[in-house]
């Protein structure tokens, strides 16, 4: 199994450049996930490890050796598309054992390798249907099938549930996590699905414009984000974000008055260096972070606009005066009849503090 | 019962829309259809005919001239379709290529002959191919050829000038339906090949190809329908007799030569298309049989 490293990896089309210098180590048996919204930069790097793009500046490495100009088949990975890129005129059999025949696999070993790669992902009654007798689910572990047989050292995921039905993309989801912990082989995986990415990934790379914007595990990008970028993106229903201005710092806490919160007063604990009074920041507070009210910290009084209850817990849709909206995750599932207000505390303890810049104070 | 009166007015209506296009479709198609069909069992000469029975397919079968015409067709069928549709494949591959320069500009260098004008290629073709034209003078420079050919008066290079010719005009044609289905195909499908280390050539024989099926197929039936009717170029050529000594005559150009030129036999002319019909129909039969998908069989 390798490890995967980029240094200073960059590419551009012309004048325009898409990845701007990239940094990562992806240790061997690892499960990352590159994750961002589209556009960023995320399926260029993937196929810039396959080899697909020319890496412009920088340097590939793929199990300790350098890669930049080595043909894709000759890099010990196996890549698997959204579109699942069957061989549409091939049976399911044939599509897994293809490439093998001309690596010079003997004709009994490359049955022996489809037989295996149909036992593991239980193809075996489908393996001689054409693709388009199979439905979406079937087609991508065909696609992961063919992937496997080739014993990568590390796999390429491209969106490849994007395609797929709700219900049928969480299935995926499992196998693909069962298959992780059976093959214990580097896989690098592509979404734009912030879900998909906390549920599978050992390591999560936040991308945005071509610049890794934080690389950790799941849980500490959600719990310590490094900017409001992944401060917004990770989490669903998403983070709240609120305007405020520092009106005093000092004997390690700053005190923050929310703009649009009828001046609502928060006193956050700070460790680093304190931004200087009267400069604008943003306080951040995840929906199921908000406390009853009377709990202390700041209080809010909201308007209620829309309320989703969905069983277990509820989301509030509500609005400061100005109109700022905030979404709050409410546990007790029902509200007192036509309830048009709410009002919520902030626990200072579990708001986040942005500087102007985007960046995170803590 | 008010219903039933809506469904009638509309289906008179529907009627009345497709009536034009019904008619002139009658008159100009449907009508000569089958009255040829009905010549083709008469006999005589001019207006002077009665029924014949299979008359005229007897006289077919001991008509050395129609032999050597069927010949001919046959002869340009089979050399002249697999060169083109080769050669269309082969160039629809490589001006697919996404980093090849000039693609557009070679594109339509190639599809330019089908829309220019017969008689003004004819003319160029004719002049090119003379025994003191341009081609044998450049095959002469290069010393590939002592002396000249004459390739409108040797029955062979008679028939190869023809080849040349057709293939010339139609390979665009067919390149056109090749690129319109190469770029239908998923790149990653090439791509997922390229990754798992499968050849250029393997990815063209065994990838390409046989997801061009239905392409081939239809371009191959076309082309055998296009070379079966071969007509303007052996006219054009040959000042319209299929020279030398019938070496290019082609069932169309006789089927015109029987009723226009000769003493009209318009029964045994109208036979002699329905010849062309019926292997039409085989042909395109058989292309179809070898086609067909046989998993699904």
């Amino acid at each position: 199994m390798s490890s995967v490293t980029l240094k200073g990896v960059r590419k551009s089309y012309g004048s325009l450049e898409v990845i701007k210098g990239v940094d990562l180590e992806i240790e061997s048996k690892a499960f990352v996930v590159f994750v961002g919204p589209s556009g960023c930069g995320k399926s260029t790097l993937l196929r810039m490890i396959a080899g697909l793009e020319h890496i412009t500046a920088g340097e590939l490495e793929i199990g300790g050796r350098q890669m930049n100009d080595v043909d894709p088949s000759k890099r010990g990975i196996a890549m698997v598309f959204q579109s699942y890129a069957l061989y549409p005129h091939m049976t399911v059999r044939e599509n897994m054992g293809f490439a093998l025949r001309f690596a010079g696999v003997a004709k009994e070993q490359i049955a022996r390798q489809v037989d295996e790669a149909a036992r593991i992902l239980a193809l075996e009654p489908l393996l001689d249907r054409v693709p388009k007798e199979l439905s979406g689910g079937q087609r991508q572990r065909v696609a992961i099938g063919r992937a496997i047989v080739r014993k990568p050292e590390v796999f390429l995921f491209d969106e490849p549930l994007s395609n797929l039905d709700a219900e049928l993309r969480v299935h995926m989801r499992i196998e693909i996590a069962r298959l992780h912990k059976e093959l214990k082989t580097t896989m690098v995986y592509v979404t734009h699905d912030q879900v998909e990415a906390m549920t599978l990934a050992d390591t999560i790379v936040v991308l945005r414009d071509g610049v890794i914007e934080q690389v950790g595990k799941p849980l500490e990008l959600y719990e310590d984000p490094a900017n409001l970028f992944v401060a917004g993106f990770i989490g669903s229903p998403k983070m709240n974000l609120m305007a405020g201005v520092v009106t005093a710092s000092g004997n390690g806490t700053v005190t923050v008055e929310l703009i649009h919160q009828g001046k609502a007063r928060l006193a956050l604990p700070l460790t680093g260096a304190a931004p200087a009074v009267g400069s604008a920041v943003t306080i951040g507070v995840r929906p199921e972070h908000f406390g009853p009210a009377g709990a202390g910290g700041a209080e809010m009084s909201l308007n209620i606009d829309v309320a989703e209850h969905l069983g277990a817990t509820s989301y509030i849709y509500a609005n400061t005066r100005s109109g700022e909206q905030i979404i709050i995750e409410h546990e007790q599932s029902r509200l007192q009849g036509d309830q048009e207000s709410i009002t919520v505390s902030i626990d200072p303890a579990r708001a986040y503090l942005f500087d102007d810049k985007g960046q995170r104070l803590r | 019962m008010a219903q039933a009166r809506l469904a009638r007015r509309e289906h008179l209506t529907g009627w009345a829309f497709i009536a034009p296009a019904l008619i002139l479709l009658g008159l100009f198609m449907i009508y000569p259809i089958i009255w040829s069909l009905w010549m083709s069992f008469q006999v005589g000469k001019g207006m002077n005919f009665s029924f014949g029975g299979l008359a005229n397919i007897e006289r077919l079968t001991k008509d050395p001239v129609f032999l050597r015409a069927l010949g001919n067709t046959f002869t340009f069928f089979i050399i002249q379709v697999p060169i083109m549709i080769t050669l269309a494949l082969l160039f629809a591959v490589a001006l697919n290529d996404s980093t090849l320069r000039f693609r557009g500009l070679f594109r339509t260098a190639i599809f330019l002959p089908c829309v220019t004008s017969l008689i003004a290629y004819s003319t160029i073709f004719k002049s090119m191919f003379a025994t003191d034209g341009v081609v044998n003078q450049a095959l002469m420079a290069v010393h590939i050829i002592g002396s000249p050919i004459g390739w409108f008066t040797d029955p062979f290079w008679a028939k190869v000038v023809i080849i040349i010719a057709i293939t010339w005009r139609w390979t665009g044609y067919n390149m056109i339906f090749y690129l319109a289905a190469l770029q239908n195909i998923d790149r990653s499908i090439y791509e997922a090949a390229r990754i798992d280390g499968v050849p250029a050539w393997a990815r063209f024989r065994y990838l390409t190809i046989p997801m061009l099926k239905p392409v081939i197929l239809f371009t191959t039936v076309i082309s055998t329908i296009g070379t079966l009717q071969l007509f303007d170029e052996v006219y054009n050529f040959t000042a319209g007799n299929g020279g030398p000594s019938d070496s290019t005559l082609t069932l169309s150009l006789y089927i015109y030569n029987l009723t226009f030129k000769f003493m009209p036999s318009f029964g045994y002319s109208a036979t002699v298309s329905w010849v062309i019909v019926v292997l039409v129909a085989i042909l395109s039969f058989i292309q179809f049989l070898i086609a067909r998908d046989r998993r699904t069989s």
